[in-house]
């Protein structure tokens, strides 16, 4: 018997719910909503303000939350790692000088074969020692080619001092911190020391063309660049590369330029970003969780607001509606009256909170300076200055949950108010 | 036309129990100007309620017609109240947000009134209370009678049966109170329009045609009397 009860009420909702989304249709239902609205100016007022900023704070959340998550994968990236990499085989369980491509298996037009392709630079990498007349730092030994190293990544911008790998020979590059702990100037002799791949040691001497300075804090403190040819000379190699580096026109290309490429190279290792650095990807999801918990407190608050707001525009006129019911309006239709009056300021308060959200994203796009929290950002590779970024992807969920919000918390007190039988209404003073 | 059948109503409030109604039978028939006297508390805003439609008695039948109210769902009701039933109450009658025109259009337009004739029908009966220069009014901007008289224009403008009146002088001046009670009366004698109207203002009660006095919740007296005027 309860069950029955249960459902013959809820089946009565339901058709209360549906014939008043059909009343909602009628503009008589607009017009009258429309009036109301207008006649309470503080309680409009209330309302507006609340759902603007809830909405607009919600979206510069969003939006710094998202720069930042988008600044760091494009500066990780960019600093070094690219969208995808291929190595030879073994190289993610034991990378070393040890494990390598021949470099006759690239083709020369990869950019016109491969999906998506924007560009790809060929590395060698090994460990060694660099030496200055002062001190001796354990490094990571990069070579590259200068001209397609500057098309993947950004280190030929972000050099600090001196210029970029040229036509020289025997030039290094090297972080500025890397610089501070072998306490050099641009323009020293180094000497540079490794194992070459038949286990012998071998050392030559370069001046130092330039210094950089990245997001990587580890890049700056522990990287040597030099040209590819002598970098291959150090460490005893043939035509071979220990790595390709390759950027996609989108980050959302790395997948399928992941695939592709394993496709043609079967040996070889084939990894997209996510895949070399899960622990980036752990963060992003950190601070995209974090993300919504904020978003989901603003928006409780903000439901509370609206809800308790409309509820008393709805109790305050309870005679009134009791007056409308004992006249003839159907419940659907008052129903749907309130409904409309919730919509009508929430559509108001969407669209200023819209702008706001607009707004402040735009007057912040010269960045948010977060450099006072800096060295522990830099460490984790977030950036020190934050340039908000509005997830175009996203942007209707906000708006959404705020009209869904505006329903249900004005269905309650409608409902309540047609359920109220007239006589008592009508008594209500 | 209109028929109560051993009427009882008792509320419940927090298990205190009052008979508003207590065995309660009238009948009123078309075209009639019927007063429902008594001291306050003696039940007549529970027995138009029950007319109406706006409550359902404890025990005992209402019918309107050959419709019995209790066999009717809440949107048959509302229905019922939409087309054979006018309303008017006390006071504060009106949609505040709408002019004296929209409030009688809004019946009207719930009916399903196309727009054009609902109008025209609104201006003409708001011209016959005598108000055709405030129609564009909005009921704050409006006197106490006026607003009544709103509320009577709302009531009659689409032909129910039975117009169902709670004091509707209660909040007048003595002046004002005559004047509706005249025009109420014109409408019945003109229009056929049939009134029930509860007062207890002796006045008032001196305007009816038909006097049924309730004194706690049962019928006293019910007297038909001469009609006053020609
Ligand atoms: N909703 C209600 N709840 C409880 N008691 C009520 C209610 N409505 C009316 N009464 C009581 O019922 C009796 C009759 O009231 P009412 O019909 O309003 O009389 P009248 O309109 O003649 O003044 C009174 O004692 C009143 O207090
Ligand atoms: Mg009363």
């Amino acid at each position: 018997m309860r069950v029955l009860d249960f459902l013959h009420s809820t089946v009565v909702l339901l058709r209360l719910a549906l014939l008043s989304t059909v009343a909602l249709l009628k503009p008589s239902t607009w017009r009258l909503a429309l009036r109301n609205v207008g006649r309470n100016g503080r309680r409009t007022a209330v309302v507006l303000t609340g759902v603007s900023v809830g909405l607009g704070g919600m979206m510069l959340a969003m939006a710094v939350n998202y720069g930042m998550i988008f600044q760091m994968v494009e500066s990780a990236i960019r600093t070094e790692l690219g969208h995808v990499q291929v190595h030879g085989p073994g190289w993610e369980e034991q990378p070393g000088i040890e494990v390598r491509l021949p470099s006759d298996r690239i083709p020369s037009d990869l950019e016109q074969r491969a999906p998506g392709l924007r560009a790809w630079a060929p590395r060698v990498r090994g460990e060694g020692l660099v030496y200055s007349p002062r001190a001796s730092v354990g490094v990571r030994v990069v070579g590259i080619d200068p001209a397609r190293e500057a098309s993947v990544t950004v280190l030929a911008d972000s050099m600090t001092q001196g210029v970029f790998l040229d036509g020289e020979r025997r030039k290094v590059l090297v972080g500025e911190r890397l610089a501070d702990r072998l306490k050099v100037d641009v323009g020293a002799k180094v000497v540079l020391s490794a194992q070459d791949v038949s286990g012998e040691m071998t050392g030559e001497a370069f001046r130092i063309a330039g210094f950089f300075r990245t997001a990587s804090r580890e890049l700056d403190e522990s990287a040597v660049f030099l040209r590819l040819d002598e970098a291959r000379r150090l460490f005893g190699l043939g035509d071979e590369v220990s790595e390709v580096v390759l950027v996609a026109h989108a980050e959302s290309g790395s997948g399928p330029l992941r695939d592709w490429l394993a496709a043609q190279a079967p040996q070889a290792e084939v990894r997209t970003w996510k895949e070399i650095r899960p622990f980036l990807v752990q963060i992003i999801d950190m601070f995209e969780q974090t993300g919504w918990v904020v978003y989901a407190a603003i928006f409780v608050a903000m439901a509370f607001g609206i809800a308790n707001v409309l509820l008393m525009s709805v109790m305050e006129r309870t005679r009134e509606i009791g007056i409308l019911s004992a006249i003839g309006m159907p419940a659907d239709r008052l129903v749907a009256m309130v409904l409309a009056e919730a919509l009508v300021v929430t559509l108001g308060g969407v669209a200023l909170g819209a702008a706001l959200g607009f707004g402040g994203t735009a007057l912040l796009s010269d960045g948010i300076d977060l450099s006072t929290w800096g060295e522990g950002l830099e460490s984790f590779g977030i950036p020190t200055r934050i340039v908000p970024v509005l997830p175009a992807h996203q942007l209707g969920i906000p708006i959404v949950i705020a009209i869904v919000t505006a329903v249900v918390a004005s269905l309650w007190p409608a409902i309540r108010a047609v359920r109220t039988r007239p006589a008592e209404a009508v008594r209500h003073v | 036309m209109l028929e109560a059948t051993d009427v009882t109503k008792v509320y419940d409030t927090r298990g205190v129990e009052t008979r508003a109604l207590d065995g309660v039978s009238l009948r009123v028939d078309a075209g009639e100007f019927t007063a429902l006297a008594g001291p306050s508390g003696s039940g007549k805003t529970t027995l138009l309620n029950l007319f109406g439609a706006l409550d359902a008695p404890t025990a005992g039948q209402l019918r309107l017609d050959d419709q019995q109210l209790d066999q009717l769902s809440s949107a048959q009701l509302a229905r019922l109240r939409l087309q054979q039933l006018g309303f008017i109450f006390q006071a504060y009658n009106l949609i505040p947000v709408l002019s004296a025109r929209e409030n009688v259009e809004f019946v009207m337009e719930l009916q399903g009134v196309p727009a054009a004739e609902r109008r025209e029908r609104a201006l003409a009966v708001l011209h016959e209370v005598g108000l055709g220069e405030i129609a564009d009014k909005r009921p704050l901007e409006m006197s106490g009678g006026q607003q009544q008289r709103v509320a009577v224009a709302r009531a009659i403008v689409s032909n129910p049966r039975v117009v169902l009146a709670d004091e509707p002088t209660a909040n007048l001046d003595s002046k004002t109170a005559a004047a509706l009670l005249d025009l109420m009366e014109e409408m019945n004698r003109e229009h056929g329009v049939t009134f029930l109207f509860s007062t207890h203002d002796p006045m008032v009660i001196e305007k009816a045609r038909r006097v049924v006095r309730l004194r706690d919740g049962r019928v006293v007296s019910d007297e038909q009397r001469e009609a006053e005027s020609a």
